[in-house]
């Protein structure tokens, strides 16, 4: 039996007011998680490729924090590492001090395409890592039940998945990620499938849920509007290879509304340090058909709009 | 007629069907395992998968000799054919079957705590079970191609055999009845088993209209 269902064990049946008795609201409390020096390379056909160089990082308890960066600088690593799907090349990654070995159900994570199992309904879905963590059927139900109300799904807890939305299946994985009770949520650009007022109707549910839990969140967003509206603190990244460029706390009273000015002043701010990396990958993916933003008119001499008529 | 009025018919039946179930049951559970850990390992990929390859391309007739050889003519030779012939297919469908299983999912399962056999039978496996439904009945058709070339060859008491002696005294009606007979099985397994699956999966996965 490996440390990790010994740990979900005993989650299960030391810690039992996490899960049972109606004062469900008394939750794991966040930990705080960080990254010392880290780095992490990959083997492709052409030898190593750096992911990440020598990152730094520290998250507080109970802290929001939302990773914002172009393809490519390394967001999704950061999450890998911390969630112990990844281990780093060099470095530590820390959870409360202690180094993280492996995946387990104290770090949960939310897939960006949610990752709920087809053959099963919803409510087997968000049920699943409590059968994994040993939990009698009863309080499986009662404690499904209790998330899905919680995610508003639970008129459709006896639907598969593909009978879903997207926004509903984003919903239910939060839900299944929340069972476990975690310490810490990481989300993979959780909303980025999903249309504009969807993702805005999940920021609200996200911010909610984080009200209550006051659970340590990482966020990965390519969006930089939902980052400012979301986070304690934006933590900026860049590319080639990937690395932490900067780290902004983001200090508005929550709820936050988007059309807030002050939201779309620091919005603005993050977006055009972005801006330089996104173009530096832009000009390399794409050569020289790419044109800088704002000079929107191509001005390409063979697109020749009917000068030879 | 007389075949079946003497029950010579009803018998071969019965004994075939037997043959068959145990044969295939056993297929199916050693084939999937196998096909599991040609897809998961890749030392069993690299070490047996080129020689699980070239062996399902042998038709499962040729294995008789070979099974007569090492068991006599004996229950246990046809065992070994139909296993040869039904066990190779279904271990290629799953290995493939298992490769295609959005990582995704085993990543969502291994931060939910699960690893090892739980992670195996619970996630990897219903997660493949779409492709290794196909394997399957593709599995059932090659046990039941194998169980008949088998039977044919020797006193075996079944269909097979019963075809040979209709060959024998010139009966075509009985030959032609047998015949039919064998494609009522293969139907049966597509209304008792493989249908009802097959629907499953539709109204779970989505993928046809329940």
């Amino acid at each position: 039996m490996s440390i990790f269902a010994k740990a979900a064990h005993s989650i299960a049946l030391g810690d039992e007011d996490a899960f049972s008795g109606p004062s469900r609201r008394r939750s794991r409390p966040g930990t705080s998680t960080s990254l010392q020096r880290v780095s992490f390379s990959f083997a492709t056909e052409k030898g190593a490729r750096l992911a990440i160089e020598s990152a730094d990082l520290h998250i507080e308890a109970g802290e929001f924090v939302c990773l914002v960066g172009p393809s490519g600088s390394g967001k999704s690593t950061i999450l890998n590492l911390i969630a112990g799907l990844l281990a780093p090349t060099s470095g530590q990654v820390l959870e409360n001090g202690k180094p993280i070995d492996g995946p387990g159900p104290a770090r949960a994570m939310v897939f960006q395409d949610a990752a709920l199992f087809p053959w099963l309904t919803l409510r087997d879905n968000v049920e699943y890592p409590l059968k994994l963590a040993g939990m009698s059927k009863g309080e499986r139900r009662a404690r499904g039940d209790e998330l899905l109300r919680m995610v508003h799904l639970y008129r459709f807890a006896d639907s598969f998945p593909h009978q879903l939305s997207g926004g509903m299946r984003q919903r239910g994985a939060i839900a299944r990620a929340l069972a476990t009770d975690p310490a810490v949520l990481l989300m993979d650009e959780p909303f980025a499938a999903l249309d504009a007022q969807t993702r805005e109707l999940l920021q609200a549910e996200v911010e909610r849920i984080f009200l209550e839990t006051r659970k340590t969140v990482v966020f990965v967003t390519h969006n930089v509007r939902e980052a400012v509206r979301l986070a304690d603190r934006i933590v900026l990244m860049g590319t080639r290879p990937g690395r932490i460029l900067r780290d902004v706390t983001i200090d508005l009273p929550r709820p936050r509304p988007l059309n807030d000015e002050r939201v779309a002043w620091f919005a603005a701010d993050v977006a055009n340090e972005i801006r330089t990396e996104v173009d530096k990958i832009a000009k390399e993916e794409a050569d020289d058909a790419w044109v800088a933003p704002g000079d929107r008119v191509r001005r390409d001499p063979r697109r020749n709009l009917g000068g030879g008529i | 007629m007389a075949a079946v009025r003497e029950g010579t018919l009803t018998r071969a039946i019965a004994t075939s069907v037997v043959r068959l179930l145990i044969g295939y049951s056993f297929s199916v559970v050693f084939g999937v395992l196998l096909g599991v850990a040609l897809a998961r390992s890749q030392k069993v990929k690299s070490t047996v998968g080129p020689l699980i390859l070239g062996l399902s391309s042998v038709p499962s007739i040729c294995w008789l000799p070979l099974a007569i050889l090492w068991f006599g003519l004996s229950e246990w030779a046809i065992q070994t054919v139909i296993v040869l012939g039904a066990l190779l297919p279904i271990a290629v469908a799953t290995d493939g079957a298992v490769r295609q299983v959005p990582p995704q999912l085993v990543r969502a399962a291994r931060t939910m705590g699960a690893s090892g056999p739980r992670l195996l039978f619970s996630v990897v496996i219903p997660a493949a079970f779409p492709g290794i439904l196909s394997g399957a009945k593709l599995g059932w058709t090659f046990a039941l191609r194998s169980l008949m070339a088998g039977e044919l060859l020797f006193v075996s008491g079944g269909l097979g055999q019963l075809l040979e002696t209709g060959r024998d005294i010139g009966d075509t009606a009985l030959v032609l009845a047998i015949i039919v007979t064998i494609v009522a099985l293969g139907r049966a397994s597509e209304w008792l088993l493989f249908g009802r699956l097959d629907r499953e999966v539709g109204r779970r996965w989505g993928t046809a209209d329940a």
